[in-house]
């Protein structure tokens, strides 16, 4: 598993792949006003391994969605890959996601109705707007992920936690994203198939991708080249 | 097509209530075809029963007030010879029959009843009845006798009718002419006009019927009848053609047919009602789905569609089965409603069906919208978070 993941997406270079400037997001709720993150500010740069941090409430998720461009900010400017996206509107918003973002979430979240080939390619599919049966690549990346030829054509629910989140990644990968954001990668998993897991974002990181990860956990954070903590929407 | 994919593995994931929708779409599209080809078969057997003519403008004493307060009409009021010459005028030079009618008690061979009498000139018979059989009355005592009335007393040119005190002989048997809305001959007995005034005592005429050569005339006839007789304000004549009575009786049945046809589209209301219920399901049931897809970069458009497609292929498996069915269906109440299944194969009864189809696909596309649309529009964030 020592080999090349693929090419980093463009931004490559000095031009940091997300820029935070005084970025607040405020949520409304009927008693009252909760500032979720307060005038944050921040950059990454390309193939930086960030791990963020804090106790719960802290703001993280919120950081993480308006990163992964799920979400837009109350105020201040957020770049994606140089892009403003408090100027796109929602369908530039899911290219973006599509294109640009791989997602790694606690629960896997693989569609219950395809099979681990199809979830793999459903990204592909969305992007290329073609119905492309056992494309080459998506095989590629599911046997470099560590996955087998007979796990192919099972649903998620047949397979093991490990195996999904492997699922998971591959599909992440395969639109080639300049940014791979992980939500507690290994939070349903134990602790050696969390190693594992985190041993192959180390890899697909080495490759030239970003990896953005939310933890909790002080050991997975160590595989982090740069650690970021989160206090009541501030970073300490 | 992804979605698509996608819209057809939910529905097999959730085959029973797809089922249970579908066959909702498949009565209800029966029902509309159905009904729709019944009411348009009942509309088209009875104006085929009509007797096809609507060429006659039919005068009738008036049954006005004349007959005083206790609304007893004055069966005594008739249509003088005088008039009748002033109806000749306007009316030529269409034909014009003036006739007696009237109901006596009849004797055939010990068989006794009572039947419907005309009195008509022999010489003006041929404009109103066509011949089966035998001749026209050439004497007083000869009499024609309606195609049902023959049939029904095993009447023959020859036989002999006692009618009243008097005894006529059959000289011809009629065509049937269904329902008209002149005379009806079928039940009734036509004699020479001399042989009932001089039976019955009546000078003055039940009825006067003139046949308008050119259809377009009708009005103008109709009209100019009017205006000579019913001069002082009062009616004295009541005149009427068969062409509006027709127009009438065929709008009235039409009515009836669109109303059987809104009885089947109840069904297929309740049908969308219950598409509805299944994609709110779907849609509630795949919150998290939604968000997972919508995350990795559905946009809200595909996943609009993807419900759209799935409430799709519902309305359009139903509304396919439906519209197959629905003409074993329409047979069937043909069969059983009209016992004839010969105005099913008529376009305008057939037509009912892709109206049937296409209305429950529009029903599905409406009960589909709404549920594709709040599934378009959660918000990702949350339908991620959702348990």
């Amino acid at each position: 598993m020592e080999e090349d993941l693929g090419p980093a997406g463009p931004g490559n270079g000095t031009q940091p792949v997300i820029r935070l400037e005084g970025v607040s997001k405020v949520y409304s709720l009927p008693f009252g006003d909760v500032i979720a993150l307060d005038k944050v500010s921040l950059t990454i740069m390309p193939g930086e391994f960030i791990a963020i941090m804090g106790p719960s409430g802290s703001g993280k998720s919120t950081l993480l969605n308006l990163i992964g461009s799920l979400d837009v900010p109350t105020e201040g400017r957020l770049y994606i890959d140089g892009q403003d996206t408090s100027e796109l509107s929602d369908d530039e918003l899911t290219e973006l996601r599509r294109d640009r973002i791989g997602f790694i979430f606690q629960q896997f979240n693989l569609i219950p109705l395809l099979n681990v080939f199809e979830n793999v390619e459903y990204p592909m599919i969305l992007k290329t707007r073609k119905s492309i049966r056992k494309s080459r690549k998506a095989h590629e990346i599911l046997m470099r992920i560590g996955l087998t030829d007979s796990m192919l054509a099972h649903k998620p629910k047949e397979l093991s936690g490990g195996q999904q989140q492997r699922v998971a990644i591959a599909r992440a990968l395969i639109n080639d994203p300049a940014i791979l954001l992980c939500d507690e990668p290994t939070g349903n998993l134990d602790t050696k198939t969390g190693e594992v897991i985190m041993d192959l974002l180390k890899e697909v990181n080495a490759s030239g991708k970003t990896v953005i990860m939310v933890t909790h956990d002080p050991d997975v954070a160590t595989y982090a080249s740069r650690k970021i903590t989160l206090v009541d929407g501030r970073i300490v | 097509m992804i979605f698509f994919e996608l819209s057809q593995r939910n529905i097999r994931l959730n085959w029973l209530r797809s089922l249970l929708a579908v066959l909702g779409i498949v009565i209800g599209v029966m029902a509309i075809a159905s009904m729709g080809i019944l009411g348009n078969s009942l509309t088209l057997s009875v104006t085929a029963s009509l007797s096809s003519v609507g060429d006659s403008v039919i005068v009738i004493p008036s049954m006005g007030q004349q007959g005083g307060m206790g609304g007893v009409t004055t069966a005594n009021e008739l249509i003088t010879e005088r008039q009748v010459q002033q109806i000749q005028r306007v009316a030529a030079p269409n034909d014009m029959v003036p006739l007696y009618s009237g109901v006596d008690r009849y004797e055939i061979g010990g068989e006794k009843g009572v039947v419907t009498v005309y009195g008509i000139e022999p010489d003006r018979m041929p404009i109103l009845v066509d011949l089966a059989d035998g001749v026209f009355p050439r004497t007083t005592g000869g009499a024609l006798a309606g195609a049902i009335f023959a049939e029904e007393n095993d009447l023959k040119p020859g036989s002999r009718v006692t009618l009243g005190s008097e005894t006529i002989r059959v000289v011809g048997i009629l065509e049937e002419q269904g329902m008209g809305f002149d005379i009806n001959p079928d039940f009734a007995l036509l004699v020479s006009d001399r042989f009932y005034s001089q039976v019955y005592g009546q000078e003055d005429y039940d009825m006067v019927i003139v046949k308008v050569a050119d259809i377009n005339d009708i009005e103008e006839v109709k009209d100019g009848i009017d205006r000579a007789l019913n001069r002082r304000g009062e009616d004295v004549v009541t005149v009427y053609d068969s062409r509006a009575i027709l127009e009438v009786i065929t709008e009235a049945f039409g009515q009836i047919a669109l109303f059987t046809t809104a009885i089947g589209g109840i069904s297929l209301l309740v049908a969308g009602v219950s598409i509805f219920n299944v994609q709110m399901m779907s849609v509630t049931e795949r919150i998290k789905e939604i968000g997972i897809i919508r995350s990795i970069g559905t946009k809200r458009g595909e996943v609009l569609r993807m419900f759209i497609y799935e409430s799709l292929i519902l309305g359009g498996v139903g509304a396919g089965i439906g519209g197959i069915l629905s003409f074993a269906g329409g047979y069937a109440v043909s069969i059983i409603m009209l016992q004839t299944t010969e105005y099913l194969f008529y376009p305008s009864s057939l037509v009912y069906i892709p109206y049937g189809i296409a209305i429950g696909l529009i029903v599905t596309l409406l009960s589909g919208l709404y549920p594709a649309w709040k599934a378009a529009n959660l918000n990702p964030i949350e339908a991620l978070r959702y348990e």
